[in-house]
């Protein structure tokens, strides 16, 4: 409509133009065209009206006009330009002309390259990440690291400058190739850095008043480490995250401020995008040390990619916490994803690849002994009189040696020979090739293989709607023969805004899993030996510590060479191939938010989630594996008796015992899943009174609803080498089901929750600020008695900006100053559930079938004063602005008193249980957090340095405890609660010599004697005389990050560092050794003959008849030397200190050049070198160079690797 | 405003609607438990009132069946052998301590209390009248175990005001509660209340497995044990009596010379505890190691040489008993009477875990048979009246007929002559005892009784000691002695239980 009258009005102007004339003189060679025009209207009586604001009064014209008329001087002065005039009533209308469409497309090639440094008003810094957008155009740059930009636009466009929290500048370009902008803040628009996300709101940092961490996922990004938990390592004062294995899907040890319950998980909460992220399966803290299978869904972040994160938020202390209430001792770790941005309509894509490689662990940091020595070692063994004929043969578990008595049994009938010649000179050959052997299972059994990530994002938006999609792949090739796993995810999010009233935000996302590890079994516990065992287990990393590097993968000729196992043949190589675990997982989420402006001020909002997880673990036993081979092993009568994988038939006592696995193998499955329904709705009041008065107040409303499932299969006699035929024996199903083994299994459990929060906030001036939160939870976990179904929680907190107040000096060394403090309650859920006793149905352990019925049976008594752990806080803290806000300083402390912690109880037994699940636990902890952050050097020549130090100190005492927990629970690697100590404290039996006529181990008894061989590990009483070592946690725990940045290079550092812990040496000692595994070269200096008592604590290799006959107790009787040995494995000498300094990441980055980048259609380009877990810069000899945070519980359990990545981020 | 006011209207509706639906919402049971809400249920519940432990290890580790074999000469040396042997209370509630039977008894005891419970709470009326008989005799053993192995014996007309064992009727509802012992005869009270009660409805009692389950035939076992302590006689031989509606004993009890004659070691194991023979009137599913060679056999103060050579010997009848001892690992004098036959229960077959059990036979006609003979013995020395010896020879001849092989009447059979000159005795009743207990020792080797018999008879343990040098020395344990009455497990002295004197 306006085009159109523009263009009739200017041919009606044409038309008119020639009718006056009018001749003018003007002689000037530089004649400014104001100066003109005036000389235009004294001659000729002409006003001139410029209607562009293309010409400019200053511009300047060669006037030489001589008597020429009005219409040849503006032709003249006109000419080149794209201007036109028209004269009408005395004057002259300049205006643009209007352009053809052939000199359009002209313009378009003649557009002109704009350059310039976007810098930030206040401190005139360059500004990266500001993005240039021609007005009215999808065209989009973002200035880089040094805050350059550069854009292709033509001479008359407008460029837009947005950032974040900025006021949004618009410039004419008019002609101009280098724009140079400074960018003003945005008082009204709240600067990112200053929004607390508690997951339930976005918070206005200055109505907040607890005690927060906030990691930007660009600066903890950690290339090369797919999983986004080890994001948190070294990154927050107060969260420690302790590295119990390093397979994917197994969770770090994650503590926020210290651990909060006895028994409970102690992990914090995770919450994604608003909604609280439920566990697949529920493995506490302690138990993700175990290696079991079913710590690879520990992790319920696996499902995420770390370049989906935008940032997390670390909620801390209870005033921060206080909206997850009842869930909410253990700290909140709250996720934000990336979303869609404003691109006006462009399509931003980012992709991000990493390729990484691992380091193979290395002989040299362990003490482990080398063949030659361990040969030494097993000759005296053998003249104690071990590794006899006898007792080797028909072993269950052997090394050469069974292989040498079996080779010279081995008799061939076509020459008369054996196999092995039965004197000792070729005895002594045999041995010397494994003596020489030296094998380095290292080499064998890990890979320095590759780890690849791959993730595409797209984002586009306008202001209305913007969504953002990504896509990630990894596909890892294990850092062992027996590991791999690759994932896939997948992310959606849309936010619109259909009015300035009513936004909808649609979110999805969706991870898919496919990990192989080698097959495991539950690891069990032994309390009366003091001693942990696995079936079969065939960890790599285990393996390799543990076998004797006597033993040989391969035989002279090249075949893989096979010693004994379970009575069966067994080489670790072809075990990896034949026994693993396969386990996918799939996890969607979707989730939907509406928010509603009901009045002004006034928000509605509502979010909904459905997660759906399910998890399939296959364990796979091929017909060639040992552990299917072990249920055929039948080669001798003393293998028939004695090896328990054969069926004895009670029907049939007479025979022997049968095979009952003849054919196949094994195929088992698990499945895990999880559905959960999450439905919250909000009001949110926020309104300012007369400027100075601040006030929020939020009301909350939430439902979770959560089932989780779980079942097993046992699925026996697989064939796998015969087309998945499967033709089980009868007799296996027979002494399963004598046995009482169900061949499968179901349970489940079932979660419903319900809260009401409510939270108000004002503040005053922005100087005084003050919160109160109440909520009230309702669980059915506890049990069907409604008594104990409710809990209410609370918190109040305040903060006061002191830099605000008007007598504080501005100056720049302290710019800012704000206290805080909190106090309140906040508690957790504890796994008793028996408000009302708790009965459960099984079938008898009675033999047969006709003796067999369904017996309920009290699982555990009515406790109707079961109530859930709770925790008051109190937290004071500071952040301070040093020089001009440039560094930050944060400093808390708080005070925890925690009590009704639940705990494994020891009463009378009289009630008909002994050992009770109740709230009977104290404990109070207390600790500092203090983080210095900052830019301290920004130069206008680009260099950069930003830092962040970071270190927290936590302790614990449990101050209430009403029995002693029992010495095996102590001094297990992962230690237990005592009165006075630690939450879990390291215990150790305090040695006290070696016996000085026979060598064994002797310490101080459970009840005081000296001297004394025999410890009873379930003693609840002797722990009086157990030696303190001090928290398996560590007490004090940091980070260190820097980032260097000159032009175009990044480098930046990570270091972390933890002290105050103890740890448990692996148990490596036993009375005798056999020819399989690894031992010690501490071996090397064990007591030999009496007297080396006074030289060594490392016990002797004791003979057979000591063994059994000759340990002595105080008190003269004697005992079996398997408790002595053990004992020492859990004694004072084998504790080390789990300090640690760790140079956790380093990475140098690369940002290619923008013209460069341009040049391949590129927005930008950086390329990384990035090196994890580098090196161990500090830790306790004794550990010999083992990790201290690692636990070699086998299983799946595998240790954090060295690796290598390099990554490549680049953005169209 | 008035749009505002709707909204509002409509928003708090929503709430107060979410509201009510909490509750339901919240009364989702969080797992597979059950509730006792039927008669099938309270039946499945009653499973599990008896013990499941026995009382084997230490019962016979303390008692004269048990001896030191040498460090020579055993396979082991574990506890809790050591300390049972040396009268020391051994540490922890290990397998076969004295504190795991306590827990048991009293899981027993509060199973059997929440039976009671739900058939109050659900009015099951009459039709629950076996159950409530079963949950009172059940309660009524588990205790008269407990006040028999952890209090002082009773004494027949003492006064019995020593310190009893707890005995609660009600099941336990806060976390640790206190609990007083009260004394002997104030627990023996209750028992007899409990066993009195509860006897008379188990009458035409039917069970799916009845020998696992307190049949009115296995609780008028029990009784006769009961009244032997009280010292009623005459209760003891009418409980017995009435067992077998014809009285026969000799085909009921255990055929050592019968069927279970020609059985190879291997099936008389199996077949000795099996539900379906007839002597085994109470059997207990009982977690237990007491079978292996690593526990009562094989270790160093366990069932020897001597109490094998006793086992094995000439009897008072003048022939040995039939009996099927073993040797473990080939190696005397590690022995077993290879009653036991271990039941690996698997919690996964594949991994080879799980735990073992025995069939423990806890009540047996063999038993009810031998009490009634000691009841005629006492009977007849208490009323002055010998015919009452020749009831009780029938009894003891009965017995000897299944276990003599080839057993005679006329030569194999009792006379208190022969009891006389075997042991060397001239009063008529004590042989009639000492036959008594002979047979009995033999009958029950390594199931216990032992001890029941040392406490009532108040007889002398004496132990000895080999040191490494060879030499032999020897305790006695005799009556009167502390130690005599197991101590109170350590956990239920921390929880409040007054410990016994020492």
């Amino acid at each position: 409509m306006k085009l159109v009258t523009v263009i009739l009005l200017v041919s009606f102007l044409q038309v008119s133009a020639a009718t006056y004339g009018q001749l003018v003189t003007i002689k000037e060679k530089k004649a400014t065209l104001e100066k003109v025009i005036k000389e235009i209207k004294r001659q000729a009586g002409y006003d001139v009206l410029v209607s562009t604001d293309k010409m400019r009064s200053n511009t300047v014209v060669n006037a030489g006009f001589n008597n020429v008329s009005v219409e040849q001087v503006m032709d003249k002065i006109l000419s080149g330009k794209d201007l036109t005039y028209s004269i009408e009533d005395k004057t002259i209308l300049i205006k643009a002309r209007e352009k053809s469409f052939i000199e359009r497309i002209v313009d378009y090639f003649a557009a002109i390259k704009v350059t310039g440094i976007v810098r930030d008003k206040k401190d005139g810094l360059p500004m990266p990440g500001v993005s240039i957008t021609i007005k009215g155009t999808n065209n989009t740059v973002v200035t880089n690291d040094k805050g350059e930009y550069q854009i292709t636009t033509a001479e008359d466009a407008i460029l837009v400058f947005r950032f974040i929290g900025y006021k949004t500048t618009e410039i004419a370009v008019n002609g101009k190739t280098k724009i140079d902008m400074s960018i003003e803040e945005d008082a009204s628009q709240l600067k990112e850095v200053n929004i607390v996300s508690t997951g339930y709101q976005n918070l206005d940092r200055k109505l907040f008043t607890g005690s927060t961490s906030k990691i930007n996922a660009k600066d903890a990004e950690r290339n090369g480490i797919p999983d986004v938990s080890r994001m948190l390592e070294g990154q927050a004062a107060g969260v420690s995250v302790q590295n119990v294995s390093g397979t994917f899907g197994a969770a770090p040890k994650i503590r926020v401020r210290g651990a909060t319950s006895l028994s409970g998980d102690n992990k914090p909460l995770w919450v994604v995008d608003g909604i609280i992220l439920e566990d697949v399966v529920n493995i506490s803290n302690e138990a993700l040390s175990t290696g079991d299978a079913n710590t690879l869904l520990g992790s319920s972040v696996a499902g995420l990619s770390p370049n989906d994160i935008e940032s997390l938020t670390l909620l801390k202390d209870a005033a921060a916490t206080a909206m997850y209430g009842a869930r909410a001792m253990n700290g909140v770790v709250v996720v934000t994803t990336k979303k869609g941005k404003n691109t006006e309509g462009r399509t931003n894509i980012n992709y991000t690849g990493t390729f990484t490689t691992y380091l193979k662990p290395n002989y040299n940091n362990f003490d482990i002994m080398n063949s030659a020595e361990q040969m030494s070692v097993l000759l005296e063994m053998e003249n104690k009189g071990y590794l006899g004929h006898a007792s080797m043969a028909n072993a269950a578990t052997g090394g050469v040696f069974t292989k040498m008595y079996n080779l010279m049994y081995d008799y061939d009938a076509t020459n008369d020979s054996f196999a092995l010649k039965n004197t000792i000179q070729d005895r002594l050959n045999f041995l010397s090739r494994y003596a020489n052997a030296n094998t380095n299972w290292f080499d064998v059994l890990f890979n320095n293989s590759l780890l690849q990530e791959h993730s595409l994002s797209a984002t586009a938006g306008t202001a209305k709607s913007q969504s953002y999609f990504s896509t990630s792949f990894t596909s890892d090739n294990g850092q062992t023969l027996g590991d791999k796993v690759k994932r896939f995810t997948g992310n959606a999010r849309h936010n619109v805004k259909f009015s300035d009233r009513l936004s909808l935000e649609l979110l999805m996302n969706a991870s898919i899993r496919d990990q192989k590890a080698p097959g495991t079994l539950t690891r069990q516990s032994d309390p009366v030996y003091g001693t942990y065992s696995r079936d079969f287990d065939i960890n790599p990393y285990s393996y390799a510590l543990n076998t004797s590097r006597l033993i040989t993968p391969y035989d002279e000729k090249g075949n893989l060479e096979y010693f004994t196992r379970n009575y069966a043949p067994f080489n670790i190589l072809n075990e990896l191939e034949s026994n693993y675990l396969n386990l996918r997982l799939l996890d969607i989420k979707i989730q939907a938010g509406l928010k509603f402006v009901v009045i002004p001020k006034l928000t509605y909002s509502v979010d909904g989630a459905y997660r759906y997880a399910a998890s399939e673990r296959n364990h796979y036993a091929l017909e060639n594996s040992n552990m299917a081979a072990a249920f055929r092993a039948n080669g001798t009568t003393i293998i028939n008796d004695n090896n328990q994988y054969l069926y004895k038939d009670p029907d049939n006592p007479a025979q022997p015992a049968y095979v009952v696995l003849p054919q196949g193998g094994f195929y088992n499955t698990t499945l895990n899943n999880i559905k959960n329904y999450y439905f919250r709705q909000n009001l949110d009041y926020d309104q300012t009174f007369a400027e100075k008065h601040r006030f929020n107040a939020f009301a909350s409303m939430e439902v979770r609803f959560t089932d989780r499932q779980n079942s097993d299969y046992d699925g026996i006699g697989y064939q796998y080498e015969n087309g998945g035929l499967v033709n089980p024996n009868y007799l296996y199903f027979k002494k399963m089901i004598e046995a009482g083994d169900p061949y499968f299994s179901m349970y489940y459990n079932k979660e419903r929750n319900v809260g009401f929060a409510t939270r108000v906030a004002y503040s005053y001036d922005n100087t005084y600020s003050i919160n109160a939160t109440f909520r009230y939870d309702g669980s059915n976990r506890m049990g069907t008695s409604s008594a104990v179904r409710w809990l209410p929680t609370w918190n109040v907190s305040g903060a006061w900006d002191l830099s605000q107040e008007k007598f504080y000096p501005k100056n720049k060394y302290l710019s800012s100053a704000r206290l805080r403090g909190t106090y309140g309650l906040v508690a957790n859920m504890g796994n008793a559930s028996n408000s009302t006793a708790l009965f459960y149905n099984r079938i008898t352990y009675r033999p047969y079938d006709n003796e067999k019925e369904t017996a309920t049976y009290i699982s555990s008594l009515a406790n109707s004063e079961l109530t859930w752990e709770k925790l008051y806080e109190l937290n004071l803290g500071a952040d301070l602005g040093l020089f001009n806000d440039k560094v930050n300083f944060t400093v808390d402390y708080y005070k925890r008193n925690i009590f009704d912690l639940l705990g494994n109880l020891k009463t009378s037994g009289v009630g008909g249980q002994n050992v009770k699940y109740a709230n009977y636990g104290k404990m109070e902890a207390q600790g500092v957090e203090l983080t210095i952050a900052g830019n301290p050097i920004q130069t206008t020549s680009g260099f950069k340095w930003r830092t962040q130090l970071n270190f927290a100190h936590n302790t614990n005492k449990v101050t209430q405890l009403d029995v002693d927990p029992n010495i095996w629970n102590l001094v297990s690697a992962e230690g237990a609660p005592m009165q006075g100590y630690a939450q879990r404290g390291l215990f150790s039996v305090v040695f006290d010599g070696l016996n000085p006529n026979y060598g064994y181990p002797t310490f101080i008894g459970t009840n005081g004697a000296r001297h004394d061989p025999y410890i009873y590990f379930q003693s609840t009483t002797g722990s009086n005389y157990l030696k303190y070592h001090g928290p398996v946690d560590p007490t004090f725990t940091g980070g260190f990050y820097n980032q260097f940045s000159y032009k175009n290079f990044t480098l930046s550092t990570l270091f972390t560092f933890a002290t105050g812990n103890y740890v448990r040496l692996q148990p490596s000692y036993s009375p005798q050794y056999t020819d399989l595994n690894s031992m010690s070269r501490d071996l090397i200096n064990r007591w030999v003959m009496s007297g080396d008592e006074k030289y060594t604590n490392i016990p002797a290799v004791v003979d057979a008849f000591t063994l059994a006959n000759r340990i002595y107790r105080p008190d003269g009787t004697t005992t079996d030397a398997r408790y002595a040995y053990n004992a020492y494995n859990y004694s004072d000498q084998r504790v080390a200190k789990g300090d640690f300094v760790r140079l956790k990441n380093i990475s140098l980055s690369y940002q290619i050049p923008q013209k460069l980048a341009s040049k391949v259609k590129m927005s930008n380009m950086q390329i990384s070198l990035v090196g994890n877990n580098i090196a161990l810069l500090y830790s306790d000899d004794k550990l010999n160079g083992a990790d201290p945070e690692f636990f070699n519980n086998g299983g799946v359990a595998m240790p954090i690797p060295r690796q290598y990545t390099l990554s490549i981020k680049a953005g169209f | 405003m008035k749009n505002i006011k709707y909204k509002i209207a409509i928003l708090s509706l929503g709430i107060v609607a979410l509201l009510t639906g909490c509750k339901k919402f919240l009364e989702e049971s969080p797992d597979r438990r059950t509730e006792i809400n039927t008669i099938e249920k309270l039946g499945q519940l009653l499973v599990t009132a008896y013990p499941d432990r026995h009382y084997y290890t230490f019962a016979e580790g303390a008692s004269d069946n048990t001896e030191d074999k040498s460090a020579k000469n055993s396979l082991y040396n574990s506890e809790p052998f050591i300390s049972l042997y040396n009268w020391n209370t051994p540490e922890g509630s290990g397998n076969g301590t004295p504190a795991e039977y306590w827990n048991a008894c009293y899981r027993a005891v509060a199973t059997a209390n929440q039976a009671l419970k739900s058939i109050e709470e659900n009015n099951f009326g009459t039709a629950a009248n076996q159950y409530k008989g079963e949950a009172l005799v059940a309660r009524a053993y588990a205790e008269f175990m407990l006040v028999t192995f952890f209090a002082e014996a009773y004494e027949i007309d003492g006064s019995n005001s020593s310190l009893g064992v707890p005995y609660p009727l009600e099941p336990e509802t806060t976390a640790r509660p206190t609990y007083e012992r009260g004394t002997v005869a104030s627990t023996y009270a209750q028992i007899r209340k409990d066993l009195e009660e509860g006897l008379p409805l188990l009458k035409g009692a039917k069970y799916q497995v009845p020998h696992y389950h307190f049949t009115e035939q296995a609780a008028k076992v029990f009784a006769s044990r009961f009244y032997l302590f009280t010292g009623e006689w005459d209760k003891v031989i009418s409980n017995v009596s009435t067992i077998y509606a014809d009285g026969n004993f000799k085909t009921k009890i255990r055929q050592y010379t019968g069927e279970l004659y020609p059985l190879s070691y291997d099936e008389h194991r199996i077949e000795y505890t099996k539900a379906e023979k007839p002597w085994n009137l109470l059997l207990s599913n009982t977690y237990s190691v007491f079978q292996r060679s690593s526990a009562a056999g094989g270790n160093r103060f366990s069932f020897g040489e001597n109490a094998k050579n006793y086992y094995v010997g000439i009897t008072v009848f003048g022939k040995a008993f039939r009996n099927r001892f073993g040797i473990y690992s080939s190696s005397p004098p590690n022995y077993t009477t290879n009653k036991f036959n271990e039941y690996f229960y698997y919690t996964n077959v594949q991994a080879n875990t799980g735990y073992p059990y025995i069939m423990a036979p806890i009540l047996t006609a063999d038993e009810a048979l031998l009490n009634r003979a000691e009841a005629y013995i006492r009977l007849a020395k208490e009323k002055a009246d010998p015919s009452y010896f020749s009831l009780a020879i029938n009894d003891l001849n009965d017995f000897a007929s299944t276990r003599i092989v080839g057993y005679n009447q006329s030569t194999d059979g009792l006379t208190i002559a022969k009891a006389k000159t075997y042991f060397g005795l001239t009063d008529d009743y004590e042989a009639m005892i000492q036959s008594l207990l002979q047979t009995k020792r033999i009958a029950f080797m390594q199931e216990g009784l032992r001890w029941l018999d040392i406490l009532r008879f108040k007889l002398t343990v004496k132990h000895n000691f080999v040191a490494t040098d060879g030499t032999e020395t020897f305790q006695t344990l005799p009556h009167g002695d502390k130690r005599r009455v197991f101590q109170i497990p350590q956990d239920a002295i921390n929880g409040g239980i007054t410990p016994n004197p020492r």
